[in-house]
């Protein structure tokens, strides 16, 4: 089931402004994929049509249990395969077409591990996230260095920009990779499950900051999780996957109902919606 | 927050050129033949601006018939190695790696083994095979090193090896049917000798020829500098940011392994330099390769010039193989190098 | 440690070791004083306008002064060779090798001949140099070639041919006569020989090069072509120079005698006494019977010491031949002794055949 096309809060605000319409950030209509089909078999779709929008100032979460097309989805937000159908378009442009380095331009996927072979200063590194923005053997220019010195500011972690990478504790090296992927100036932060080698209070840090970015900077940002209470605490909209079908497209209110929930997480489900008008989901005593 | 800049590689380059060529007139003038600094200068200077018949006949025979062209010859072959180095070391994401771990110095080898069974005595034979031996090899083992449609560096290392390992083999088998004399030969190649005269008439043109094709294959890692950067730090996230990740690692394939076939043929498997320069100038200098590679090139040319005019010269009049005097060097910095990683 | 600081140290070692560099390549030394003098006054003379051109055995052209001054050996045959035509005094340079004779081993020595150190054959200044073939690689001609230096090149592939190969070396170096006088004797004592064992049927020998692995000799190479001056004819037929033998072929030949050839003098004791030691060879019909002969290592080099060896294998392998000869005459230039055991009447007779070579004693 599709869901309803978001409308970007500039637009939502005031409907009557002569601005001269800006692309959304994030574009998905009808976006689907299957692997190639043999003479035997039918296609096989890992994704099927699924639409929904994003825009400046949002956090989008896609949910959903393992196998149901989380990772297809991000490769293909990421353009790193084609969709079968439909259209993924990121400020306008479908991602699929972009060349090499616009795609990296627009777009920063933010890994969760670096493994570094020799080492490397904070700074080098976040640098490196300049990369798209200029021919291939390049050298940096001010400009660059002062984005990257922003970057670093925007996550928190200015200070450590003459430290070795490796002598970074856990949380201190994600928030350099996440800074060095701002450094590319995206117009969309990919994350795929960046909160599962983190305790509750590094995830909860992690999806505060990403809020305080989107807020402050106007960045979108696209998570993939399956942590049902965060992504409903931290995003603006909800993209439920269950066996490569998108169930539902909407707020987390909207997303969450019980029986839904039990039958796409096969667990027993309540939920409860707080006094700020998110949802809780608790798991309901084992019988 | 210093970004590497032009400015600062051409310095530390310009010193480095410096102190290769302090090691160049050293070379000069280190030889059996003895000959004064200044003797060398006006041979040189005269020969620059053509005017040969100032130069005594025997001066010319040694500075520009012998050394001079040596000591070329020792540049082409330091730089090749360890550009060669710096290229595979980020290819197969291994700081172990040497030139020779994909095979390229073994079919360069057999190629010289087969020369001189096939047409022995014969100039420049043993030249053209390994360099043939080399082309073959670098093509075998590109597409048993592919996985995915793109060179893969676990798949691409094992290819390497196995082929390394059945060359040598074959190299053994058929040293046994070598004569006395060849044997030696081929015993000095194979640890990597530069005492043999240049096997042309036209000997600067030759050397042209062979620094033309340094230069293109050395500039064309140069050029993916800035993309090596990115790799190491990851494949994944280099191809997020950008980098055409199979087709950097297609034209390091194949651009360090022309500069190790082109080293291998002209000096038989001179060890250590590809392995040892790459490291010892990312101590000194870091690991940006826009400046490690500029760096390699002339520091890889300082150590075989070294290595060379001591080999020329501890023994007079015998010659010890280069590459004998690379191993001696060679492992205790290897060694060295080890402990000073480990703490 | 990176940084401005690190880079300063650098760059300052560099400067001193650079400037220490410098200044010690400058310095004069004593030693070199005199070098430099020679080459200077050397060097700059005008060359002489009158040259001959020939051509060599390998079919270059070698253009030398008209008066060949300095020569150069490049292998311990011509050695030998230019001390037989008495042009000892122009030797200016041999290689480590050349012991024969030993007032050859205390000339200057320009490496092995395998890979002579050109500079140092620069340094001598020769008019001349000679190589061969059979031992000098064809890259170190080459390359005196293309340094200017005049190379000659020997291809001995029989005796005879080294007959004729001294006779034009000796021309080239301007010993017309002497060189004919040489080679005239060399020339009649082979005839001689020829003589001699004229109607005899050759005796089939295998030639040892190495023992282990077991190396002989091909049958289109000199030492085949000496044999058979001496009467005798190898048991191996193979088209290459130095074929690689099974030992197994040994006892299905079974040759009638085996030869040997020592490096150093000091091995003569070896010979029938070592073969009898080994397992396998003191089965061989040969052994058994004492036919076992060490020749002189002269016949390794093609070169007039070679006669000797010839003569005293011919002594060695057909005694009855020579029942009424009185000792030969040496053709080695230091008038070594020649003296072989007189022969025992009766040819095959086990104590009597173990000649052991006492004229190899230097």
């Amino acid at each position: 089931m599709s869901g309803t096309v978001g409308i970007g809060p500039a637009l939502a605000a005031n409907p009557g402004a002569q601005e001269a319409p800006r692309p959304l950030r994030l574009n998905a209509e009808q976006a689907s994929y299957a692997y190639a089909a043999t003479d035997k078999s039918a296609p096989k779709f890992t994704l099927s049509s699924t639409t929904f929008t994003a825009d400046q100032r949002e956090i989008v979460a896609i949910l959903g249990p393992n196998a149901s097309g989380k990772s297809t989805l991000m490769k293909l937000l990421a353009g790193l395969i084609k969709p079968l159908s439909g259209r993924i378009e990121v400020d306008g442009t479908e991602v699929s077409e972009m060349d090499l380095k616009t795609r990296a331009q627009r777009i920063a996927l933010v890994q969760q591990e670096s493994e570094l072979l020799f080492p490397l200063r904070v700074w080098e590194y976040v640098l490196q996230g300049r990369y798209p923005h200029g021919r291939s053997l390049r050298f940096e220019s001010e400009e660059d260095c002062l984005l990257a010195g922003n970057a670093l500011a925007q996550v928190g972690a200015h200070a450590l920009r003459d430290r070795w990478m490796e002598q970074l504790s856990g949380g201190e090296k994600q928030r350099v990779i996440l800074a060095r992927a701002l450094a590319q100036q995206p117009s969309l932060l990919l994350l795929d499950e960046p909160t599962q080698h983190l305790d509750i209070g590094g995830k909860v840090e992690l999806l505060r900051r990403l809020r305080k970015l989107a807020d402050e900077n106007r960045y979108t940002v696209v998570v993939v999780t399956h942590e049902l209470n965060l992504a409903a605490e931290f995003s603006d909209r909800i993209v439920l996957l269950h066996n490569g079908k998108c169930l539902r497209v909407g707020t987390a209110a909207e997303v969450y109902q019980r029986d839904l929930l039990e039958e796409v997480f096969q667990a027993p489900l309540d939920v409860e919606i707080r006094r700020n008008g998110r949802p809780r989901v608790l798991l309901r005593g084992v019988e | 927050m210093r970004p590497l800049t032009p400015k600062r590689i051409l310095w530390t380059c310009g010193w480095l050129a410096a102190l290769l060529f302090v090691t160049v007139v050293l070379a000069l003038r280190m030889g059996a033949y003895s000959i004064s600094v200044p003797d060398i200068v006006k041979a040189l200077f005269n020969g620059v601006i053509g005017h040969w018949q100032e130069i005594p006949a025997e001066h010319q025979m040694v500075v520009f018939g012998l050394r001079l062209p040596r000591i070329a010859l020792e540049i082409l072959v330091g730089a090749s190695l360890s550009v060669a180095g710096v290229g595979f070391q980020a290819l197969l994401r291994n700081p172990l790696a040497d030139p020779y771990v994909l095979g390229v110095s073994s079919g360069a080898a057999l190629g010289a083994i087969v020369s001189l069974i096939a047409v022995p005595h014969t100039p420049g034979a043993i030249q053209v095979a390994a360099f043939l031996g080399a082309a073959i090899t670098i093509g075998i083992v590109y597409f048993l090193g592919r996985r995915g449609g793109q060179l893969d560096s676990a798949t691409l290392l094992l290819a390497g090896i196995i082929s390394a390992s059945l060359l040598s083999s074959i190299i053994m088998f058929l040293m046994t049917t070598l004569t006395t004399r060849d044997f030696r030969g081929m015993a000095f190649w194979l640890m990597g000798d530069l005492s043999s005269p240049p096997p042309v008439t036209n000997v600067f043109g030759w050397l042209g020829f062979l620094f033309t094709v340094f230069l293109i294959a050395a500039g064309a890692i140069y050029t993916t500098s800035s993309d090596l950067n990115l790799i190491l730090t990851g494949e994944e996230e280099a191809r997020h940011l950008g980098v055409n990740v199979r087709r950097v690692k297609l034209v390091v394939y194949v651009g360090a392994s022309i500069l190790t076939g082109l080293a291998v043929s002209v000096s038989g498997a001179i060890g250590y330099v590809g392995l040892l320069v790459p490291h010892v100038m990312r101590m000194l200098f870091g690991t940006d390769h826009r400046l490690l590679i500029p760096a390699s090139v002339i520091g890889g040319a300082i150590a075989i010039v070294v290595a060379d005019t001591l080999a020329r010269t501890v023994a007079v009049p015998t010659e010890v193989p280069v590459g004998a005097m690379t191993a001696l060097a060679g492992a205790p910095v290897f060694i060295y190098l080890m402990r000073r990683r480990v703490r | 440690m990176r940084g401005d600081k690190k880079f300063r140290r650098i760059a300052a070692w560099s400067i001193t070791a650079s400037v220490m560099l410098l200044a010690a390549s400058v310095i004069p030394t004593p030693a070199r004083a005199t070098a430099e003098k020679t080459a200077q006054t050397g060097a700059v003379e005008p060359k002489p306008a009158a040259t001959r051109t020939v051509i060599d055995e390998v079919g270059r052209k070698v253009t030398v002064p008209a008066e060949v001054q300095r020569v150069v050996s490049l292998a311990p045959n011509l050695t030998e060779m230019v001390y037989a035509l008495g042009l000892q005094d122009k030797l200016v340079g041999d290689t480590d090798y050349c012991d024969t004779p030993p007032a050859a081993k205390s000339k200057p020595h320009v490496g092995g001949p395998m890979s002579p150190s050109l500079e140092t054959i620069v340094g001598l200044r020769p008019d001349l140099v000679l190589a061969t073939t059979s031992i000098n690689h064809v890259e170190t001609v080459d390359a005196l070639q293309h340094l200017g230096i005049p190379v000659y090149t020997s291809d001995p592939q029989s005796v005879e041919g080294m007959l004729a190969s001294t006779r034009r070396m000796a021309d080239l170096m301007g010993a017309n006569e002497k060189g004919e006088e040489v080679v005239g004797q060399l020339q009649s004592r082979l005839d001689a020989l020829k003589a001699k064992l004229a109607g005899r049927p050759m005796a089939h020998v295998l030639f040892v090069v190495w023992m282990d692995p077991l190396i002989t000799i091909g049958q289109n190479t000199f030492i085949a072509d000496a044999l058979k001056w001496a009467g005798a004819e190898s048991v191996v037929m193979s088209d290459q120079k130095w074929p690689h033998l099974s030992f197994e072929e040994i006892v299905r030949v079974q040759p009638e005698y085996i030869v040997l050839t020592p490096d150093h003098a000091e091995s003569n004791a070896t010979g029938l006494a070592d073969l009898r030691s080994r397992n396998g060879w003191r089965e061989l019909d040969a052994v058994v019977a004492g036919h076992v002969i060490v020749m002189d290592s002269a016949v390794n080099r093609p070169s007039p010491g070679m006669i000797d060896a010839i003569e005293q294998a011919a002594r060695m392998l057909h005694p009855d031949a020579f029942t009424n000869d009185a000792e030969p005459k040496s053709a080695s230039p230091d008038g070594k002794p020649q003296s072989a055991t007189p022969p025992a009447p009766h040819v095959k007779q086990r104590n009597h055949e173990e000649t052991e070579c006492t004229a190899c004693a230097r």
